[in-house]
């Protein structure tokens, strides 16, 4: 065994001998480090020059965790990149302390996803900022991807670009902001392994179906397993009136769906009631009722008024109960902020 | 009011978890999500308090919004979702009779017992700050939320300390700065890439910000076609 830690972020890792000498990417920080051979040199600590014409130090801040992203440098290894040999998962990090105290939860945003389904085995890591979704599947089983979604693969993969699922499901996808077109990736030459990640910086979520329905904002579909039928679904004027577009992505069967979005993704299970403004839904369960409406002011004069200048415009009120998925940033937000920056044209 | 602060530091948001009676002042357009037992008055004055016009003026001139977002609790363990529109982290602060200046486009959301107004910091600093014409004063007892361009870091300023502009989110009022050169010669602070920088004074917290908007606009920008 070989101890290491990560020079710039101090990330423990624990790996086996035959790296020896090999380089890694530090899953917490990014760093290209080399794996030293296990007679390991004492790391010398550069002494801080000092100065004492600037009698300042810094603290410790107020309220900022950085939740330790518990990720797998596995994937990020640089030689070995196959199925079959898995190197050793590193020690996990303790938990850190929640932000102030104030609320005992720990933050799950930077947490790995990993899971067995009864189609394939998933692992959604380098969350939130840049998540990427392994899939370990056996030989014969497939997924369903958007275009341009795959990052890298095993050539055990087959890959096949095609119309899936018939006209009249084709044509919801493409109202739905998704492609015409869907890859389908097979297992052919026994088990195989995919990565996949979304084309902006952001999350992916999951969601297991068991014969119910998922709705997906435009854009957000990622890929699916088996089992799983994927079209497009009319939302009439409440479609036209939250901001996601007239048709909404629908989701059926029994299987997996991975889902992305910019921002973080949280999920949210509601029970009695929920609001979310209507450009931060990444995806909802069937099993909520929703409709657009205002911010509930105290008077209608004050609705009116919020509506016009609280910068909120509409919200989608949700019932019933289910959960809903919301995201932290907005495209849209980013993109008018940098409008500005556009040089203009001069005649 | 409880906070938790998630996926920090670029995509972060703040969850408030609020009790029946107590209310929030956010920014304009923070709000992403909510549990349906909130009620929410748009107004361009503190909650309960005076200011009307003038003040909703100062504050579009400080690179805020005319208008405030009062959130109240009707219910127990009522939730709040906010989070500001770019890249970022926030940060917390209990303000405990204090004050704390903060740039502009910084100030998030604060408890009612804040008194937000906008303030000006010299002719000087308007023009060379890399920040707004005004700042955002607060003052009061509660909790305080600031969003930054990138991550934040603390420094506790005992004498002097400087920061370029552009990076400044917010800093205790028992800290001075005034603007002046990086080096000792104008044209090699200029050269230097660094130009003019704020130089602070004093015994207090400072919070700066790890990345300047403007410096990231305009690497965008010059690629963008043109309006």
């Amino acid at each position: 065994m070989i101890e290491i830690a990560c020079p710039h972020c101090q990330k423990h890792y624990r790996l086996e001998d035959r790296y020896a000498g090999k380089r890694a990417k530090c899953a917490g920080c990014g760093l290209i480090m080399s794996i030293n051979a296990p007679q390991s040199a004492p790391l010398s600590v550069p002494s801080a020059p000092v100065s004492p014409a600037v009698p300042t130090s810094r603290t410790a801040p107020v309220s900022m965790p950085r939740p330790a992203a518990a990720s797998i440098p596995v994937a990020e290894l640089v030689p070995p990149a196959s199925v079959a040999t898995r190197p050793p998962v590193p020690r996990q990090p303790p938990a850190m302390p929640t932000s102030h105290g104030t609320t005992g939860h720990a933050d799950a945003t930077a947490e790995t996803l990993r899971g067995t389904t009864s189609h394939l085995q998933y692992e959604i890591s380098q969350r939130p900022d840049f998540s990427i979704v392994k899939i370990l599947m056996p030989q014969g089983a497939k997924v369903f991807a958007e275009p341009s979604a795959m990052v890298s693969m095993t050539p055990s993969m087959h890959l096949e670009a095609g119309f899936k699922g018939g006209l009249g499901k084709t044509f919801g996808r493409l109202l739905g902001g998704e492609s015409l077109i869907i890859n389908t990736f097979t297992a052919q030459d026994g088990p195989g392994e995919v990565m996949f990640a979304g084309g902006a910086a952001g999350d992916v979520a999951y969601h297991r179906l068991n014969g119910n329905t998922l709705y997906l904002q435009r854009g957000a579909y990622m890929l699916n397993s088996e089992d799983v039928e994927v079209s497009g679904k009319w939302q009439g004027a409440k479609g036209f009136f939250s901001g996601e577009g007239l048709v909404l992505l629908k989701a059926t069967g029994t299987g997996d769906i991975f889902f992305n979005s910019y921002g973080a993704i949280i999920p949210i299970d509601v029970t009695e009631g929920f609001m979310v403004d209507t450009g931060y839904i990444v995806a909802f369960e069937e099993s909520l009722q929703y409709r657009v409406t205002v911010l509930p002011g105290l008077r209608t004069a004050g609705k009116i008024k919020s509506f016009f200048f609280g910068g909120e415009g509409l919200v989608c009120q949700f019932a019933g109960s289910g959960r809903v998925w919301i995201q932290t940033r907005q495209v849209k937000s980013f993109l008018s902020w940098v409008n500005g920056f556009r040089p203009t044209k001069s005649n | 009011m409880q906070h938790q602060l998630l996926a920090q530091p670029a995509m972060s948001i703040a969850k408030l978890t609020m009790q029946a009676g107590e209310s929030v002042t956010c920014e304009v357009g923070a709000m992403i999500a909510m549990t349906s037992g909130f009620t929410v008055e748009t107004t361009s004055r503190n909650k309960g308090g005076k200011g009307g016009l003038a003040k909703g003026l100062k504050r579009m001139f400080a690179g805020e919004n005319f208008f405030l977002n009062h959130f109240t609790a009707t219910g127990p363990n009522q939730t709040l979702m906010i989070g500001p529109g770019l890249l970022g982290d926030i940060m917390h602060y209990p303000l405990a009779g204090g004050t704390l200046i903060v740039q502009g486009s910084s100030w998030l959301a604060s408890a009612v017992g804040i008194e937000i107004d906008a303030t000006w910091q010299g002719l000087g600093k308007a023009l060379f700050s890399g920040e707004g014409m005004f700042w955002v004063k607060c003052s009061g007892q509660g909790d305080l939320f600031l969003n930054s361009f990138g991550s934040i870091y603390p420094v506790e300023v005992n004498g002097e300390y400087i920061v370029d502009t552009g990076h400044i989110v917010a800093f205790e009022d028992t800290l001075q700065f005034r603007i002046g050169k990086a080096g000792k010669s104008l044209i090699g602070s200029i050269l230097g890439g660094e130009g003019l920088v704020c130089k602070f004074s004093g015994q207090g917290k400072l919070y700066c910000q790890s990345h300047n908007p403007p410096s990231f606009g305009k690497l965008l920008g010059p690629k963008l076609k043109a309006r």
